[in-house]
């Protein structure tokens, strides 16, 4: 399954008022399913975002199917853009567009203007009925008439109406009940193994995530601190890791944060 | 090296001023001119002692280069960005990214909606000149002058600049308040991560808008303060509408209004790419939406007074 690298991040470094990440060199295997944990302000979502330049790095750079995002041409953006899907933490709905315009707004614009009507609706429609929302029902409304875990999954359809070749997860499940989590992770699962899509999914769901993915990291001061499969992230001896993996060791942990 | 980042320029150009001493390659700190300029930007935000890890507190010297150093690299960010906002929105007029029906919006939100107060703001303003100028000369100077005052008030000051500054609250606060929203809640890094461009869709029309639709409020403003005026004339000093008019064409030239509506041109322009500026630069939730938005509408005053203030030795030479 591990062949050729999708996304490579190299060196990347960045500092807002104080460093954040401080030179991540990670690559992301085609097919795979990859897990990225750290405590919250860690940076996960400074990492993801740098993927599709959202955030420039001040040193390093990422590389997405052989493509640079911070040296390449404009046209290499879009591009990559195009073949990557980002579910955003807060699900960052357009306010003045309704659900199904929203999710319409996840197509490639080259692709829209070439497709009729009927087939962007049939689309749109897919895309909803895969993240367990009835179309029918939420179609039409505005996000600020949904709940906080239909804008996320609307959010999720967006991210996968026209069908990515990566999906970024920010945090997917976080503020779902537990059927909806459980329905999202399938989705993840599924999208992976049929559309042969590479995930990388931030998450502070530990047990979701070793139980889904074949690679797991944990960012931590700026680096990554643990980078292996879920099997030795269970078994890891570092006592931050093993603070992430059972709970005794988070109490543990927290002296340990407190007293120095 | 610094990234040369390809359309990500909001961002990229901050990469251009790190707040970090960078580290070269060898561990050593890299003598370029990055390096240094990064250095004062971190003594701006953090302070001497913190850079230089002396505990004694900083001398005046160095608070004082600090000040500098802070103020000038406010100054380059804002200049920078709104440099690189207008290469972008005339980018995306030239390739003809932008759809006439998002500037047929704009225009009906930032202009119909607005007619109502310029109006009651002309009136104002018309009565006003005409009570304070009829009140001035009763006696040496003939009537018929007031006229001519009021209407050059109106033109060439009131009309422009009063709907101006109404507009800054009306139009300008609102697409603060609304960019901003959409920046903390992440809309605009959506935009991009579908690969549209925040640029084209939200601050292209807002501008096109502005310039089409702010004459021509100036204008209405202009008409209906000269009409106030003119009834206020007569109820107050009895002075007839033919009179007015009179006095009004003695002095008129077809340039005044040329004026009039170049300053309406250049505030319509100003107004929106200030306010859509702030809100793209906002950061920090709901308290940053706050702040941005009261800064931009207190540039956006400030930058109409200014304007209005060098409008004479530029245009009337
Ligand atoms: N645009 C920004 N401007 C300034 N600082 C930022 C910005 N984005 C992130 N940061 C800072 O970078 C650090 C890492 O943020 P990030 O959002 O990546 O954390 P995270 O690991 O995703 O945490 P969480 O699990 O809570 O989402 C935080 O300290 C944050 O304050
Ligand atoms: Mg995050």
């Amino acid at each position: 399954m591990q062949t050729r690298p999708v996304i490579r991040y190299r060196g990347v470094h960045k500092a807002f008022d104080l460093p954040v990440l401080e030179g991540i060199d990670l690559d992301i295997h085609s097919g795979e399913m990859f897990g990225l944990f750290g405590a919250s302000g860690a940076g996960k979502s400074v990492l993801l975002k740098t993927t599709i330049g959202l955030i420039v790095p001040d040193r390093g750079d990422v590389e997405v199917d052989g493509k640079s995002v911070f040296f390449g041409d404009g046209r290499d953006l879009r591009r990559i853009r195009d073949k990557v899907g980002y579910v955003f933490q807060h699900a960052a709905l357009f306010d003045s567009l309704n659900v199904f315009e929203n999710v319409e707004t996840g197509l490639p614009v080259r692709r829209l203007r070439a497709m009729d009507g009927m087939r962007i609706a049939r689309l749109v429609w897919q895309a909803l009925e895969r993240v367990l929302l009835d179309p029918r029902e939420v179609m039409t409304k505005l996000p600020a008439e949904l709940s906080g875990g239909m804008k996320k999954r609307v959010g999720i359809a967006r991210a996968i109406v026209g069908g990515p070749d990566i999906l970024l997860w920010d945090e997917p499940t976080t503020g779902l009940d537990p059927v909806n989590t459980a329905g999202v992770q399938r989705q993840i699962r599924r999208l992976s193994r049929e559309l042969d899509v590479t995930s990388v999914i931030v998450t502070h769901d530990i047990e979701g995530g070793l139980e889904m993915c074949n690679r797991v990291a944990m960012l931590e001061g700026g680096r990554l601190r643990f980078l292996g499969s879920p099997a030795a992230f269970r078994a890891s001896s570092d006592p931050i890791v093993r603070a992430f993996v059972d709970r005794a060791a988070a109490e543990a942990a927290v002296d340990l944060v407190a007293t120095t | 090296m610094l990234p040369t980042p390809n359309g990500l320029s909001r961002t990229g150009w901050r990469a251009l001023v790190p707040q970090q001493v960078t580290q070269g390659e060898n561990g050593r700190h890299e003598e370029h001119w990055a390096t240094r300029w990064a250095w004062f930007g971190t003594c701006a935000v953090r302070g001497f002692p913190a850079v230089t890890g002396r505990s004694e507190t900083p001398s005046r010297a160095e608070r004082w280069l600090a000040q500098v150093a802070r103020a000038g690299r406010t100054v380059l960010q804002h200049s920078g960005e709104i440099a690189i906002l207008l290469r972008d929105i005339v980018a995306a007029l030239v390739g003809l990214r932008v759809s006439p029906r998002s500037i047929l919006r704009q225009m009906y939100v930032m202009g119909v909606q607005s007619i109502p107060i310029v109006v009651l703001t002309a009136v104002l303003a018309g009565i006003v000149t005409s009570q304070q100028g009829g009140y001035q000369f009763t006696g040496a100077i003939p009537l018929y002058v007031l006229g001519s005052i009021v209407t050059e008030s109106v033109v060439l000051e009131m009309g422009p600049v009063l709907t101006a500054i109404v507009l800054v609250g009306r139009v300008g606060a609102r697409i603060t308040a609304e960019l901003g929203t959409m920046k903390v809640s992440e809309q605009i890094d959506a935009f991009y991560s579908v690969g549209r461009d925040p640029v084209s869709i939200l601050a292209a029309p807002r501008v096109v808008a502005g310039i089409i639709v702010v004459p021509v409020l100036v204008a209405i403003a202009n008409l209906v303060g000269i009409l106030a005026g003119m009834v206020s004339a007569q109820l107050t000093v009895g002075l007839g509408p033919n009179s007015f008019l009179y006095g009004a064409r003695l002095y008129w030239q077809s340039w005044d209004l040329f004026y009039s509506l170049t300053k309406a041109l250049v505030f319509g322009f100003t107004i929106p790419v200030v306010a859509i500026h702030m809100g793209l630069r906002t950061e920090g939730g709901a308290e940053g939406v706050g702040k941005t938005t009261t800064q931009a509408v207190m540039f956006m005053t400030l930058a109409v007074l200014i304007m209005d203030a060098l409008f004479p030795p530029l245009l009337l030479d």
